[in-house]
Order: structure tokens, then C-alpha cells, then sequence
């Protein structure tokens, strides 16, 4: 498979838009972190890309077609919440996924549960929530699947078997194949996936190479004499996406340029300049929640 | 693809061995337990402990052992032929007088009786080793198939709650899923309807050497015994499907539902309130595959209660619900979204 194309796909339950002429194309191989607040539309994103769900209009295309069953053998899946069967031992849910997929390599199967210290022999039932997550995790990498849809593959793990999906995750797209996965922690975001998108409220509202994005992306920030200040057209300047006034301070998001912007603060009459460099988290919290951002980095600001 | 719902297959198949085990130690533990009253000396002996009543015992050429009880004061003689686990074939002949009012010929199980008179004589004909009809294993076999298809009639509500995620992941379309899963149900059911036909057939050949008859009406009841199960299953599947949410209630209250509905039927509609509840159970009534099963016996002289045309009509509408229920349960299953 090449791409995954998502193009303005609509999704609504009722008069909730899950996702809201949602498009986004991930690439062929890598590491693709799907982020976004709670209730921002991941899974169900997941739920259409796989057939779970049907999209109220647009498409989804795996190499310019659209999903067909023969196509989920190269898609595995590990979903958010444990799908296994209680009653079932974790070795009937291997004989289970033999028999539906082709590729399915038991040995590599058992490797992993051995890595993650499950038993094998025992139910589903007796398993930790963790354990659940660790089985699932097993059967959709031994499946050799070229693509890899992970919502929420740390969840429940301790930080030994995070470290270890982080390790599967990167192996997969080093073998070529295209992991797209979600997660709430953004660290190991930051550690797995070559590209991100930000979701909220059912659309993209940030895309690109996570180094693109944090190399790119600067908060300036200025202090004035009082509150009457004036920026003199520095916010309609391109490069500057966002601007915060907090009484005498105004903070600039600024995708370019951070240094000139900064100069031109210090001509507006701003006593003290600063740029600061954001992490992965901050611009998250930036395309999400503007407020929360800012705050975020005051408090950083004041308890260094 | 269908591997969980073999396993639950399994499962259910399991449980019902058991319990068929079960009855099989009983009917042993019975049969050793009455192995002194089923020797031919034990009979011999009870019949012969009347007053006056000379016995005679020889062994026919063939191996049969012949018992001749003869009541001269009686005027009765009574001739047992002793096949072993063949059965026995007893004559009495006694005077008529003597003998109870009633002429019936009786087939119950392998016994059959057959009376004629002849004069101020009567003789009665006892065969224990008459054909059995197929119809009284079906009985059972049918109840049986019909416990395990309530048992097994939810495998895409099943999956709708809380497994969607793997069964629609799985690279096969929704419709051969849903037919897959069903067919092993189907399965089940078939073999479960076996199992208990062969549980019986140990059962009584603990006892005697039984022949089965599935001519006329037997064959009849094959025929229903296989269908009304299917039947019931499909319209439980079809109900499970669209309300998976609470399908163990679905299940839960199937008999008893049926069992109301069919008992409203039957109220006498003797002022509106009771023409009124008995027409609308009936309606729902017609949707039930189990209001087509027949309660039509064989008689003494072999006629059954209903004509031919009206088992085939039967028939046919536990095949059409079957197929109906069948085409809906699929047709809910093509439409759900995780």
C-alpha cells in the first residue's frame, strides 16, 4: 500500500459531527501520531478508516481504492479497548487470528507475549487491563499487516511495555510499513511519529514533520511599560499565527522568522523580549487550546 | 474466520454430552437394577406361580427359547418365544369372557399388541420387538435442538457487543461472516438433534434391540424436527440482531413469550376484550415457527390428524421463516457500525 487518503470525510451520530469534512493523507511508511483532545474524533477516524463505521459523505482511499475486505489482511488493528473474548484462552485468540490471516506468524506471536509476560494458557478474563492491551498489541504486530492502526496502544501498559510498542512501532516503519496510532501522551509522540496531525472537534487543525513543526514554531514574547501598548502592525505579519495580550504582555506564535519579529517587538517599545522554544506538547496545546498554552508556558516561564 | 463461534459451538456441545451421559449412567444403572425381572426364568416364573398352571419350556432349533404356560381351569394358554435381545413374542389365548372390554390394537414403543377374537376365544398377540417410531425419538430430540438453538441464537449480537472490532476487521465480507457463523449454529443444532437420538437409541438398547421406523409419519417428523429448530433459531438470530443491545433478554423471554402468545390463542372469544386478545395473539402467533408444529399422533389404526397437503404446507412455512429470519438477521448485520 502507498497512501491513505481521507478526504473530506463528514461522519455524524445524530446531530454530533464526529468528524467535520475531515482530510488528511498518511504516507506509505512511518510513523504517523494522530493527536487530539478527548471526544476530538481519533477513533472514529480509525472506526472509518477500517469499515467499523460509515462516513455520512466523503471517502477513504488505500492506494486510490476504496477499502475492500480482501485489503484488511495487510491492515491490522489494535483497538482502544479490549476486544478479546473472556471466555477464550490467549491461545485460542492466536488460532484465532491464524485462521483469519494469512500472515499471521504464531512463533513471532509468542515472542512477543513472552516480552510482555502473558501466559498464553490463560483467559482473557484473568488478564489485567494492561495484559488485555499487551495481547492485542501481539496479535497485530505477528501479523506482518502493512499498515498498522493503533488507537491508544499504551494504554494500560506499564512504562517497560510502552518502551516496547514505541520499539515495534519504529521497527514497523523501518521495515517500511505505515503505523498511523493515537495517544494522549505526547512524549511518546514525540519519540515514535515522524509526522503528526492535530485533531479537534472533528478536523485537522495542525499537520506536518514533527521536527518541521517544533523547528519552526516559536512563542516571542514581550513585556511593556503598561497596557497601552501598540504592536504597530507586527500582528498582521504572516508569520505570525497567533497573538495573546495579557496586560502587559503579549506572546506571539510565530511560525518564522522569531528573531526579526522579536527586534520589531523591541522598537514597539517592549521593555524585555524573550524567545522561547515550544516541544511537541505546547504546540498541541496551542492548536487545541490556545489558553491553556499560554498559561502553560507562564507558569514554566516563572518556575524557572 | 468462524473460529469463536466453533468454539462456542463446541462449548454448547460439550454441556449437552454431559447431560446426556448422565441419562445414559441412569437408564444403566436402571437396567442392572431390573436385570432380575428381565430374564425369561424371572418372567417364567412369575407367570407360572398361578394355582394349576403347568409349564413347559423348550429350545426351538433356531435358539429361541419357548415357554408354554397352560391353565386348564382357566382354559387359558399362554406361549412365550423368547428371542433374547430381539424381543419376546407372547400368545395368549384365554376365553373371551375373561378377558377386559376394551379392543384395541396398541403400539407403544416397540410393544405392539394386536387382539382378535374368535369365537368364545380371544387371543392376544404381544410383539416386544416391534419397529419403534421414529416419531417419539424426534419428540425429545426435537425439545433438545430447540434448547440448544436458544442457546446458540445470538452470534452477531454477540459480536455487536463489544467484539465488532475483530469480526469486522477480519478480510471477508459481512454477509459470508454472518452466513459462517450461522452455519455452524445450523450445525450445532443438526448435531445436537443426532446426539440425542443416539443417546436415546443406547437408552433403550440397554433393553432391547430396537428398530426405528421412519416410514409415513415418522418421516414426517424427521422432516419437522429438523426444520422447526432451524426455524426457531433464525427468528431468534433475525430478533437478537436488531435488539443486540439486550439480546440475553431476547433469549430469556422467547419461551415464555411463545408459551403466552400461544396460550392467548386459545382463549374462547366470548365478548370483545377476549375476541380482540385472541385475534391479535393470533396475528403474532403466525410469525412463531413453533405455532406450525403439529401435535398430529399416529393413531391405532395409522391414520395421523392432518392430510399430507397440510404437512407439506406446514413445511414450507418453517423453511420460508427460516429463510426470512435468516435473510434479516444478515441483512441487520450488513448495517452495523462499531
Amino acid at each position: 500500500m502507498k497512501t491513505i487518503t481521507i478526504d473530506n470525510v463528514r461522519k455524524t451520530y445524530g446531530p454530533v459531527a464526529a468528524l467535520d469534512g475531515f482530510s488528511l493523507e498518511i504516507p506509505s511508511a512511518g510513523v504517523f501520531g494522530l493527536l487530539g483532545p478527548n471526544g476530538a474524533g481519533k477513533t472514529t477516524t480509525f472506526k472509518c478508516m477500517l469499515g467499523l463505521a460509515r462516513p455520512t459523505s466523503g471517502r477513504i482511499l488505500y492506494d486510490g481504492q476504496p477499502l475492500t475486505p480482501a485489503m484488511l489482511e495487510r491492515i491490522a488493528y489494535v483497538a482502544e479497548r479490549s476486544v478479546l473474548y473472556d471466555w477464550m484462552t490467549v491461545a485460542e485468540h492466536m488460532e484465532m487470528t491464524r485462521r483469519a490471516f494469512a500472515n499471521f506468524d504464531p512463533r513471532q506471536a509468542l515472542e512477543l507475549l513472552g516480552a510482555f509476560n502473558v501466559d498464553p494458557r490463560r483467559r482473557a478474563r484473568a488478564l489485567s487491563k494492561g495484559m488485555r492491551t499487551a495481547v492485542m498489541i501481539a496479535l497485530a504486530f505477528a501479523r506482518n499487516a502493512e499498515v498498522l492502526i493503533l488507537d491508544e496502544p499504551t494504554s494500560g501498559l506499564d512504562p517497560v511495555n510502552q518502551r516496547t510498542v514505541l520499539s515495534l512501532m519504529i521497527n514497523e516503519a523501518a521495515k517500511g510499513n505505515c503505523v498511523v496510532f493515537s495517544s494522549h501522551q505526547i512524549g511518546q509522540v514525540e519519540r515514535a511519529a515522524e509526522q503528526i496531525a492535530v485533531m479537534d472537534r472533528g478536523r485537522v487543525v495542525l499537520r506536518g514533520l514533527v521536527d518541521d513543526l517544533k523547528g519552526d514554531r516559536k512563542i516571542v514574547e514581550g513585556v511593556f511599560p503598561d497596557a497601552h501598548f501598540i504592536l504597530d502592525g507586527i500582528a498582521a505579519d504572516a508569520r505570525v499565527a497567533r497573538v495573546d495580550r495579557t496586560e502587559r504582555i503579549v506572546r506571539l506564535l510565530v511560525t518564522g522568522g522569531a528573531d526579526d519579529i522579536a527586534s520589531r517587538l523591541s522598537a514597539a517599545g517592549a521593555m524585555g523580549v524573550r524567545v522561547l522554544d515550544l516541544n511537541l506538547e505546547d504546540i498541541f496545546l496551542y492548536a487545541v487550546s490556545p489558553t491553556t498554552a499560554t498559561t502553560d508556558i507562564v507558569v514554566k516561564e516563572l518556575s524557572s | 474466520m468462524n473460529y469463536v463461534e466453533w468454539l462456542r459451538v463446541r462449548n454448547c456441545l460439550r454441556i449437552l454430552l454431559i447431560v446426556l451421559a448422565i441419562f445414559v449412567v441412569i437408564a444403566i444403572a436402571l437396567r442392572i437394577t431390573v436385570n432380575r425381572y428381565m430374564s425369561s426364568e424371572a418372567w417364567i416364573a412369575h407367570m407360572a406361580m398361578r394355582n394349576g398352571a403347568k409349564e413347559t419350556q423348550t429350545v426351538l432349533p433356531d435358539g429361541t427359547k419357548r415357554m408354554i404356560v397352560e391353565d386348564p381351569a382357566d382354559s387359558t394358554r399362554i406361549v412365550v418365544d423368547d428371542h433374547g435381545y430381539a424381543g419376546r413374542h407372547v400368545v395368549i389365548t384365554e376365553p373371551s369372557n375373561r378377558a377386559h372390554d376394551e379392543h384395541d390394537n396398541v403400539a407403544v414403543g416397540s410393544v405392539h399388541v394386536v387382539e382378535s377374537r374368535n369365537g368364545s376365544m380371544k387371543t392376544t398377540v404381544i410383539d416386544t420387538d416391534g419397529s419403534v417410531p421414529m416419531i417419539y425419538y424426534m419428540g425429545l430430540a426435537d425439545f433438545v435442538a430447540l434448547m440448544v438453538a436458544t442457546f446458540l441464537a445470538a452470534p452477531l449480537a454477540r459480536e455487536i457487543d463489544g467484539h465488532l472490532d475483530v469480526a469486522l476487521t477480519r478480510p471477508c465480507s459481512r454477509v459470508r461472516y454472518a452466513l459462517g457463523v450461522m452455519g455452524a449454529d445450523v450445525a450445532a443444532i443438526l448435531a445436537a438433534s443426532v446426539l440425542t437420538i443416539v443417546a436415546l437409541y443406547c437408552c433403550q438398547l440397554l433393553f432391547e434391540s430396537p428398530r426405528l421406523d421412519f416410514s409415513g409419519i415418522n418421516a414426517r417428523a424427521v422432516a419437522m424436527g429438523v426444520a422447526v429448530p432451524l426455524a426457531w433459531y433464525a427468528m431468534l438470530c433475525a430478533a437478537t440482531t436488531w435488539f443486540a443491545r439486550s439480546f440475553g433478554a431476547v433469549l430469556g423471554l422467547s419461551w415464555p413469550i411463545a408459551l403466552v402468545i400461544g396460550a392467548l390463542t386459545l382463549i374462547q372469544p366470548g365478548n370483545l376484550v377476549a375476541l380482540v386478545i385472541h385475534d391479535v395473539a393470533w396475528a403474532i402467533s403466525r410469525l412463531d415457527p413453533l405455532t406450525y408444529v403439529s401435535t398430529a399422533m399416529p393413531t391405532s389404526d395409522g391414520t395421523v390428524s392432518y392430510a399430507g397437503a397440510d404437512f407439506a404446507l406446514r413445511i414450507s412455512v418453517e423453511a420460508c421463516m427460516f429463510v426470512a429470519y435468516g435473510a434479516l438477521a444478515v441483512w441487520r448485520w450488513q448495517r452495523v457500525e462499531a
